[in-house]
């Protein structure tokens, strides 16, 4: 994008637009005002969602118009699509320039045309050489020197790669682009749920979509540890163990940040959970009635006594680590039902509503481990625009091109005069500021 | 005991203000002088204070996951950064102000330009201590990890620069219009709003990436339009916007100066917006 439009060269409208900065600007405008309606309309949620939400024409509308994925839509794939196009031609359209440019050294000719900075006579006898050579290393780094038959000439360049910069950036940004294509294209990603014991074999790469998985891989064990009781949780972990053809190959742990690649994929610990596995065992106190029953999982169990029906919702193996628990429904025989948790190892933990008094004797559960299965072969184009664009900011913002000559001479009286020359078009206040000290040191030790 | 040296901090910088302003009203030297050393002295405390906060977190830390070997306990020094939280942030969001502006602005650091900055700092450090739960909770699983310090310090530093390129631009347009001669002149102010913005946009940029390459290890998607991504792109594009326009059309001035404060509110709603107003993957920041 830093190429501007040539003028001289009259090309087609197609291309002239597709270089120019304005498309560039019109498009990020475009982009960012869609990434907004994108983060106030939340994604990927049931139809009815919107509905409720927004009302029914409103609602309608988002969902019809694609604005509920809308970074899948054409409105957000349209213009990133268009955005690397113009990037690909601005690239294609300046970069041979750039590098020519980067290319050519400072030869002597081009020196001699950059604007004069200041000049300065020697006294007779004085030899400014020595003077000359200790102030430019001083201030500018090491110097070319150039013998022509009448002058001397010294030669110093910073920034000489500065024009790739930019163009380093925007294939970096291209990368990064092409590797969110390439994961889209060629990329595996679904889902695994297995059961604590389970060998699985395929992994859900859609609603109802298998896929086959070319290994067999089993959840060992899954644990949910918490810093404290009823404080936050310290680690999901999974154990795992790959199999292929039924024989053990290798066993990882996984856990958040830390996921477990075999066999091409890669299973990242995403959720957890756990389930009833048979009938919980309660035992009901009502007054000095005190009994067992069992209670299967989301099914109405008579209570003695017959005030009310019992409902266990859903199991928690370890509910803020407490140990394991049951969302008990007590339902009386009018009114609404009542919903409270019940601890096995604490009974005396959590509010109930009464007349009952429930606690837990046993609850027979496991833990499922959900995790998020994929390859995707887009990241290592991702991370290498990520590594690029380093460099490529570099030369463009910390890289100021920079050209210095000090043409050195013998006037016709015998003296040495020389004539400071530079420019530096981006970086003109250090420029000045570095010729002021430079004539300054120069000058020094010469009687005035 | 920090939250109160934290405070002491805030009551500093509220000094290195006043006495910035009463430094240019009265055009002091000496005041001008007490103003820089003030700053100094709050930013020493407030990097004491900082270092304090990591120590005890390590060491709550280490009561939670005992550590023998030296690497692991270098591991548990790296996640324990105290940069976990929305009060954390803050604290690190008012130490970049001061310490950044130091290094980016040298010796224009002073008058207005100070006193604007030592205020946003102080202010910054007023709502942390005031509004904000203070407490140091374990971390969360998604929050263990190497990335977090690099991560959250880039994107921070890239707010401040942000935040100090909005400042300038502030002053910048007031100058154009009431020029006084105790600012800096114009050329200057536009300069150091470039210079500012180019330092936030990188930063910004490798907030951005490591941010990915985090999501990436942790949930398997290095970009998941996420608000808080979502956001950090758009003010990227902006930030964008104002060095192309500079550096290819030309623009100086006003007009970049009104995009830089454009780019710095889209910054506050990256952090402030989008942590208090839509939900997401960072929202364990509130």
């Amino acid at each position: 994008m830093s190429a501007t439009r040539i003028h001289s060269q009259p090309k087609s409208w197609l291309w002239g637009t597709l270089t120019s900065i304005r498309l560039t600007v019109f498009l990020l405008l475009i982009l960012a005002a869609v990434a907004v309606i994108g983060t106030v309309v939340p994604q990927n949620q049931p139809q009815n969602h919107y509905v409720s939400r927004f009302g029914e024409v409103w609602g309608q509308l988002l969902w019809l118009g694609g604005f509920t994925q809308v970074y899948f839509s054409p409105w957000f794939l349209g213009p990133i699509s268009l955005l690397a196009a113009n990037i690909l031609a601005c690239v294609v359209h300046g970069l041979p320039q750039a590098i020519n440019r980067a290319g050519q050294r400072l030869t002597v000719e081009t020196a001699l045309t950059l604007p004069e900075r200041g000049q300065i006579t020697w006294p007779a006898g004085v030899d400014p050489q020595p003077l000359i050579e200790a102030t430019l290393s001083r201030e500018l780094g090491h110097c070319r020197q150039e013998t022509l038959p009448d002058q001397k000439v010294y030669l110093r360049e910073k920034g000489r790669f500065r024009p790739v910069g930019p163009y380093l950036i925007h294939i970096a940004l291209l990368m990064i682009l092409a590797g969110g294509l390439i994961g889209k294209l060629w990329g595996v990603d679904g889902q695994l749920a297995i059961d604590q014991g389970e060998v699985a074999g395929a992994f859900q790469v859609g609603p109802r979509v298998e896929k086959p998985l070319n290994f067999q891989v089993r959840l060992d064990k899954f644990q949910v540890s918490y810093y404290e009781p009823g404080g936050s949780p310290k680690e999901f972990r999974s154990d795992l163990t790959f199999m292929q053809d039924g024989r053990e190959v290798s066993r990882a742990t996984c856990r958040v940040n830390e996921p477990v690649t075999f066999g091409g994929l890669t299973f990242y610990q995403s959720s957890y959970g756990s389930q009833a596995t048979g009938p919980i065992r309660l035992k009901v106190q009502l007054g000095d009635l005190s009994e067992s029953i069992e209670a299967p999982l989301r099914q109405p169990a008579d209570l003695p006594g017959g005030r009310g029906k019992i409902i266990p919702m859903k199991v928690d193996g370890n509910f803020q680590g407490y140990g394991p628990a049951v969302l008990l429904a007590f339902s009386p025989g009018s009114g609404h039902p009542q919903v409270f948790w019940t601890l096995k190892d604490r009974p005396g933990l959590g509010q109930q509503p009464g007349p009952y008094r429930f606690t837990v004797e046993s609850i027979p559960f496991g833990y499922y481990s959900v995790f998020q299965v994929k390859h995707d072969p887009g990241v290592a184009w991702v991370y290498a625009g990520f590594l690029l664009f380093l460099p490529g900011l570099y030369l463009a913002f910390f890289r100021p091109a920079e050209r210095w000559a000090l043409v050195l001479a013998k006037t016709s009286k015998g003296k040495w005069q020389g004539r400071l020359l530079g420019a530096s078009p981006r970086n003109r206040e250090e420029f000045a500021a570095r010729q002021e000290r430079l004539l300054m040191e120069l000058k020094r030790g010469m009687p005035s | 005991m920090i939250s109160q040296i934290l405070g002491g901090v805030m009551l500093i910088y509220l000094l290195a203000a006043i006495l910035f302003l009463m430094a240019e009203l009265w055009s002091s030297a000496r005041l001008k002088g007490a103003g820089r050393v003030t700053l100094w002295l709050g930013l020493g405390l407030h990097t004491g204070a900082l270092l304090g906060r990591w120590w005890e977190s390590y060491h709550l830390a280490l009561g939670h996951t005992p550590a023998a070997a030296w690497s692991e306990k270098l591991q548990l020094i790296i996640i324990q950064v105290p940069l976990s939280n929305f009060y954390e942030s803050l604290i690190f969001f008012a130490w970049c102000l001061p310490g950044l502006g130091l290094l980016a602005f040298r010796r224009h650091l002073q008058g207005y330009l100070g006193a604007v900055v030592a205020l946003l700092a102080s202010l910054l450090l007023a709502y942390a201590s005031f509004g904000v739960d203070s407490t140091i909770k374990p971390l969360m699983p998604a929050l263990k990890s190497n990335w977090l310090l690099i991560h959250v310090v880039t994107a921070f530093l890239g707010y401040a620069a942000f935040a100090l390129a909005c400042g300038t631009a502030i002053l910048y347009l007031f100058q154009e219009r009431r020029p006084r001669a105790s600012l800096p002149p114009l050329p200057q102010l536009d300069s150091l709003i470039y210079r500012t913005t180019v330092l936030g946009f990188l930063l910004l940029t490798l907030g951005i990436a490591t941010g990915a390459v985090w999501a990436e290890t942790a949930w398997g998607r290095y970009w998941s339009w996420d608000p808080k991504e979502t956001w950090s792109l758009i003010t990227w594009f902006i930030y964008a916007a104002l060095l192309h326009a500079r550096l290819l059309k030309g623009w100086h001035g006003r007009r970049i100066a009104w995009l830089a404060v454009l780019g710095f509110m889209a910054v506050l709603f990256t952090y402030f917006g989008v942590s208090f107003l839509l939900s997401g993957l960072h929202s364990y920041l509130t």
